[in-house]
């Protein structure tokens, strides 16, 4: 971990983009509004927890299935539930922007915050890949079932990195060399 | 009570949980209760949006798992939580905010066996008014759990 910030540090030393980005981020209407008003910061958090509860509650039950079990339970049954596990990911992305913008020093010199956001890229990565490759795949498929290697992989990789982008997101103020 | 608590803040491992200088005391406690609420809440909250009409395809047999699996997330966030509780027992066990919060818990609990009963029939699987009813009021309660937990850190 250590080894890893000094590194983040010697990219930053590199370049005064971070610093010209923090400034100018400070300096919005939206991050003067979060600093000022004291209820907009506990209530972006209650809702970014919310929003964390609903879209990993509403997206494992699909990764479970993907990965074999309940096989009596079609693919497109359990793919109903999506648009709340999205509801989820844009209530947290809304409110992660929040605070993004308010604290952009203390987000981006977090190494924390860097390995939350390539886990964010992995799963939506691996969605992608999910609604344009195995479409038929999932069309073929029978009652009962068992999910073929690539469908295994994908439940595996998306169960895997969204807990992965709560672990980072909640251990990033203990973690690395900001707050 | 007092004594007991103040016997408890300054126990050993209370003061490893508040104190210790190591990822492993009060951030991974705090970490896996965060996991917790994700199993307890997400997995909740999957099976009340099934059982209010969302997903209306999915069959309910299969996913009775759900309620194993929201035990799971409550018997971890119960051990978490009261550890958590040991590192701050004198602030924690007079702040009217966790009451709320002990109180709203204990609702929530109470109502995961009543909405699978209500589902998970001897003469049936289905959905009742009743279900319903438990459904949306579960939603409601773990809704105000989440909020009340993330606010004890800032009231």
């Amino acid at each position: 971990m250590t080894r890893l910030d000094v590194w983040l540090d010697a990219v930053f030393a590199t370049t005064t983009l971070d610093e010209s980005t923090i400034v100018f981020l400070k300096g919005t209407a939206l991050a003067q509004w979060v600093v000022s008003t004291p209820w907009v910061w506990p209530t972006a958090e209650a809702l970014h927890f919310l929003g964390l509860a609903l879209l990993v509650g509403t997206i494992a039950p699909l990764d479970m299935r993907l990965l074999g079990f309940m096989r009596s339970v079609p693919i497109a049954a359990l793919k109903a539930l999506v648009p709340w596990a999205v509801a989820g990911f844009v209530i947290n992305l809304l409110t992660g922007i929040l605070f993004f913008v308010a604290a952009p020093d203390q987000y981006m010199h977090n190494l924390s915050w860097w390995f939350k956001v390539l886990f964010l890229a992995i799963a939506g990565v691996n969605m992608l890949l999910f609604e344009t490759t195995q479409r038929s795949q999932i069309q073929a498929m029978q009652p009962g079932d068992d999910t073929p290697g690539a469908l295994k992989a994908i439940g595996a990789v998306s169960l895997v990195s969204w807990l992965m982008v709560v672990y980072w997101g909640r251990m990033l103020p203990f973690l690395g060399n900001a707050f | 009570m007092m004594e007991l608590l103040a016997a408890l803040e300054a126990s050993a491992f209370a003061t490893w949980v508040r104190e210790g200088s190591t990822i492993w005391a009060y951030p991974t406690i705090l970490t896996l209760h965060t996991m917790g609420l994700a199993i307890l809440v997400g997995a909740n909250a999957a099976f009340d949006l099934r059982v209010l009409g969302v997903g209306r395809h999915i069959p309910l047999a299969p996913i009775e798992w759900l309620f194993p699996a929201m035990w799971v997330g409550f018997g971890l966030n119960a051990i978490t939580g009261a550890m958590l509780f040991s590192a701050d027992p004198i602030e924690k066990g007079t702040t009217a905010l966790f009451m709320v919060k002990l109180a709203i818990v204990m609702a929530g609990v109470v109502l995961i066996p009543l909405l699978r009963r209500a589902v998970y029939r001897r003469t049936a699987i289905a959905v009742t008014p009743l279900a319903k009813t438990f459904a949306a009021l579960s939603l409601l309660v773990w809704t105000a759990a989440t909020v009340t937990g993330r606010w004890m850190a800032y009231w």
